[in-house]
């Protein structure tokens, strides 16, 4: 997230955490893995900032979503690989479903509006 | 935030650190597979990553307390402000720590005997019966079985009711014949109590029945003793009384009540008990009543009904309850019973203790305002940059729960060493002493009082002072600071430390005063080189009062026989056996007891011939005993001069007849002897019957030895004496009368050296608080002091003016600590011998010394005022 906005600075941290086990259902990865895989799935429109990345996966292993060990990545350089625990993936499980309300309350308020082309 | 996480941030720091730096790895990496060149591409990696450094932090504090950080840089803070100022930490840590050891310590001792409930269910139900005689004023009768029988048979106001009684018997089957205290009880006895066994199992009611087989029961500490806790002890078997007694069970840890036995028997097994004449006897007063009342009933409602069955019974038999005695029953708590002789000490002491930590207190505030004026420049400075106040409240509070805890510390281990002397000082008043320790509510009322009055008087202090804020900040203000405001408080502090003080102070110097009576008081015999033992003749083996003479006869000749013996005698006690007196009352020739003429209660001693002389009781008329006082002559008693005044007064008693109220026996007065303190020195002088062991043969004697040397190095030689005569005989209490002595004065000797030092230390801290007062005022006037020489006042007025200022505060607190003194050492009455609790020369004696202490330690601030040189602090201004 390219820029932070303090008030909404709990929503993204809730949305990087969300984004990373999404990303770590597809394989174990690294911090630079992790990184570059969200700004190609959004096609660069996001960019991580590491600052965050690292406190954030240094915060969902602490609380069990995630576990870590020292490896070699594709680029025969030693890295720190994240694997998705059960518990990380009851928690992108519920962290979607939340998700997905949340989206459908916005796009019920806002309507038209929203969609591609849509005027105000 | 967690502690896992705190516990392990060094090592995430160092995982995390590695791993950023993988990362950066990656990203030049692949910049380089770009095209750039290697300065660039490491360049644009860094920029894009953004401050590792700053990363870093966040995890760390993702790994941290934030409470616990803060409180840990207060905590050090506390720390550094204290080591700066350790005179300041070394006497606050001392003074709490010597109030909260001495509190401690005597809570200690409240918390064991007066706080713990007893080992019995539902203790304060438990009761125990006894009668009196109102008239008399004899206490503690006891029940005959036929009382006990009908006050069991017909109280409604008891669930049960058991009986008790306690007896010597001679135990075979151990290592060594030994003779133990035995407990002869009713088979609901423990079950009455509540007590559940450690072992085995107690008495029931089947144990009871006349041809039950014979049981034992065991005390805890006599089976630790004895067998080392065996758990096989169940089963074994024991002689007793020439019968075969099975261990069924024993008992848990419990108090030594009602006496210290060793083991328990029912009373089917007592043979005394037992014998149809003494069941059958209604003045025969050998056993106790203990009861559980039944839910809901009072003690007045169990009272007045026992009185009633007591008052049918009298119907009945009235030649066992003469009207003129006044006999009554008397029910009392078990807990009130063991704890009513150390109740009023215990309590004076925790008293004393209060004040001494009430006095620890007021120096703790002194200190902590003339600290806190001396640091109110920093404070202010710190409220100017932006300290909010409480962080400046937070700060203090956890200086003084530092210097608490170190308090505490200290104080528990005073409280730690003192607590192992006081069960030895608690157990002469209370079965209950081996309760004292240091237990979890022992320590929680150390450290909570101790934080509790360190956070009063250290923080609150400190905070009120520093309310002077930004005036602090210029040269007046620090002057206001010291000045009026805080000198009137610290005054009043000085007053009160005085007044608490004074009263501790008289308290010890009326108990030291009652001990010094206690010392001088002449016991009417000769104490020194006097050596007593008891012997316990097995009743079994000793029948016929001829084989009990043979014995007697002997010991004392064989004694007699032995280099550096002087005399050997036999009695029934010894002078100041604690056990106390065998008495009666006793009838002179011609009287009749009624309501005018009840008798009169003595004392009765049971003497071989040579007990007069080895004691060296003078003999003021008639004569002693002598050889030819047997079985076949006159039965003949020696009274002594009290009893020769009440019943003859104005003529001499020789050949008058006395005898016991309720016996036949008529015995004529041989001789009048001097009057002795029997039973206890702080008694009058006991009211004595002396009759003659050859005419009421004993089996349960004492003998005792006056020897020319040291008695006690001849100890061993003469327990060989009878050994000798009987090698199965135990031989018990072996102490000079010089020893028991000391006993006797055991209690009121360490309760004055208690009181005696709680008020050392209260005067050593009221002298520091005075002189600390003082010096720090003349330290703060010492400009106007210099300004007033300069003008010509003399050093004598100045002399003058600061002892006055000194003093005042010590005046004011003097005039109420004889006012407390006087209120609080009312309650000391019964713990005082030989004197009135407002006993005038103790309070002047005391007053005099307070005096002489609050100058000297006066002196030394006036002599600085003195020696002010006005040049100097002219020109300082």
């Amino acid at each position: 997230m390219a820029k932070r906005d303090q008030s909404n600075n709990d929503m993204l941290k809730g949305t990087l955490d969300m984004m990373v086990l999404r990303t770590l259902i597809l394989g174990d990865a690294h911090g630079h893995t992790i990184a570059k895989a969200i700004e190609r799935g959004s096609d660069d429109l996001l960019e991580v900032e590491e600052g965050s990345l690292y406190p954030a996966l240094h915060r969902l292993e602490e609380r069990g979503w995630v576990s870590s060990y020292w490896g070699v990545s594709d680029a025969n350089r030693k890295a720190r690989f994240y694997r998705l625990t059960p518990a990380g993936k009851k928690q992108l499980r519920s962290e979607v479903g939340r998700w997905r309300q949340m989206a459908k309350a916005i796009g019920l308020v806002m309507g038209d509006v929203l969609k591609e082309g849509g005027e105000l | 935030m967690s502690w896992r996480g705190l516990l392990r941030r060094r090592y995430w720091d160092k995982e995390r650190v590695e791993e950023m730096e993988a990362h950066l790895a990656h990203e030049i990496g692949e910049n380089v597979g770009r095209g750039m060149s290697e300065e660039e591409a490491r360049r644009r990696a860094y920029v894009k990553f953004g401050s590792p450094q700053k990363m870093r932090e966040r995890i760390w504090q993702m790994n941290s307390l934030g409470w616990l950080e803060s409180v840990l840089r207060d905590v050090r803070h506390a720390g550094r402000a204290l080591r700066r100022n350790p005179g300041y930490a070394v006497l606050a840590v001392a003074t709490l720590g010597l109030g909260i050891g001495a509190n401690t310590a005597i809570f200690s001792v409240i918390n064991g005997v007066l706080l713990r409930p007893l080992p019995y269910a539902d203790q304060d139900r438990i009761v125990h019966v006894d009668q009196v005689e109102n008239r008399t004023g004899a206490e503690g009768i006891g029940l005959s079985v036929q009382e006990y029988f009908d006050y069991r048979g017909q109280a409604s106001s008891f669930e049960q009711m058991s009986e008790y009684h306690s007896m010597m018997f001679t135990l075979l089957g151990t290592k060594n014949p030994e003779r133990v205290v035995t407990g002869v009880v009713s088979g609901n006895f423990f079950d009455m109590l509540g007590v559940q066994p450690a072992l085995g199992r107690l008495f029931v009611a089947a144990d009871e029945a006349k041809d039950a087989p014979p049981v034992l029961v065991l005390t805890y500490a006599y089976w630790m003793k004895e067998f080392g806790g065996d758990r096989n002890i169940v089963g074994r078997v024991f002689h007793m009384n020439d019968r075969s007694h099975t261990v069924v069970g024993v008992l848990p840890p419990l108090p030594d009540y009602p006496d210290a036995n060793e083991v328990y028997m029912p009373v089917s097994s007592c043979p005394f008990r037992m014998d149809p004449k003494m069941i059958a006897d209604r003045d025969m007063r050998m056993v106790a009543g203990f009861a559980r009342l039944k839910p809901g009933v009072t003690l007045e409602q169990a009272h007045t009904e026992l009185n009633a069955i007591r008052g049918r019974m009298a119907a009945a038999y009235p030649k066992s309850y003469a009207g003129w005695t006044g006999y009554a029953a008397t029910v009392t708590p078990v807990k009130a019973e063991l704890t009513h002789a150390a109740r009023p000490t215990f309590l004076a002491l925790l008293a004393a203790s209060g004040l001494v930590l009430l006095l620890a207190c007021a120096n703790l505030a002194n200190l902590a305002l003339s600290r806190q004026v001396r640091r109110s420049r920093e404070v202010a400075i710190r409220l100017a940059t932006g300290a909010s106040a409480w962080r400046i409240v937070r700060q203090l509070t956890t200086e003084a729960v530092m210097v608490a805890l170190a308090g505490a510390c200290a104080g528990l281990a005073i409280a730690g060493v003192s607590t192992k002397l006081l069960v030895a000082y608690a157990a002469r008043m209370t079965p209950l002493a081996q309760g004292i320790r240091l237990d979890g509510w022992v320590v929680l009322f150390g450290i909570g009082s101790s934080v509790v009055a360190g956070v009063l008087f250290a923080a609150l202090p400190g905070l009120l002072a520093s309310r002077t804020r930004l005036t602090a900040l210029n040269e007046a203000g620090e002057r206001a600071a010291g000045s009026e405001g805080g000198t009137r408080v610290r005054s009043v502090l000085v007053a009160a430390q005085v007044a608490f003080s004074f009263v501790l102070l008289v308290a010890a110097g009326l108990m030291l005063r009652s001990l010094s009576n206690l010392l001088s008081v002449d016991p009417g015999f000769k104490l020194s080189h006097v050596l007593s033992m008891q012997l316990n003749l097995n009743w079994t083996k000793y029948k016929g009062e001829d084989a009990l003479r043979n014995f007697y006869h002997q010991l004392l000749s064989r004694t007699q026989a032995m280099p550096g013996v002087q005399e050997a005698s036999i009695s029934w006690k010894a002078p100041l056996d604690p056990s106390g007196p065998m008495s009666g009352h006793v009838l002179v020739d011609g009287q009749v007891a009624s309501v005018s003429t009840p008798g009169m209660v003595v004392n009765y001693e049971i003497s071989s011939p040579d007990y007069f002389r080895l004691l060296g009781i003078p003999v003021m008329a008639g004569r002693t005993f002598t050889d030819s006082d047997t079985l076949k002559s006159q039965a003949v008693a020696v009274v002594n001069e009290s009893v020769a005044r009440h019943f003859w007064p104005r003529q001499s008693p020789i050949g008058h007849r006395l005898r016991a109220v309720n016996g036949d026996q008529w015995f004529t007065v041989v001789g009048v002897v001097g009057n002795v303190h029997e039973y206890g020195l702080d008694r009058a002088p006991d009211e004595l019957v002396y009759v003659p062991l050859e005419q009421s043969m004993i089996t349960n004697g004492t003998l005792m030895v006056r020897t020319r040397g040291n008695p006690l190095s001849m100890s061993s030689q003469i327990e060989a004496i009878v050994h000798q005569i009987d090698p199965e005989q135990p031989v018990t209490q072996v102490r000079t009368l010089d020893q028991m002595r000391s006993e006797q004065l055991g209690t009121p000797r360490v309760t004055a050296t208690l009181l005696g030092l709680f008020a050392a230390v209260a005067l050593f801290i009221t002298i520091v608080g005075i002189s600390g007062t003082l010096a720090l005022s003349v330290a703060r006037r010492s400009k106007e002091i210099g300004i007033r020489m300069a003008l010509g006042a003399t050093k004598a007025r100045i002399l003058r003016d600061v002892l006055h200022q000194g003093m005042r505060p010590v005046f004011a607190g003097m005039a109420l600590g004889v006012a407390g003194a006087l209120l609080a050492t009312r309650g000391m009455a019964q713990m005082i011998f030989g004197l009135k609790p407002n006993d005038p020369p103790t309070f002047a004696e005391i007053g005099l010394v307070f005096l002489v202490a609050a100058l000297v330690s006066c002196l030394g601030a006036a002599r600085r005022a003195t020696n002010v040189d006005p040049i100097v602090t002219l020109r300082t201004e």
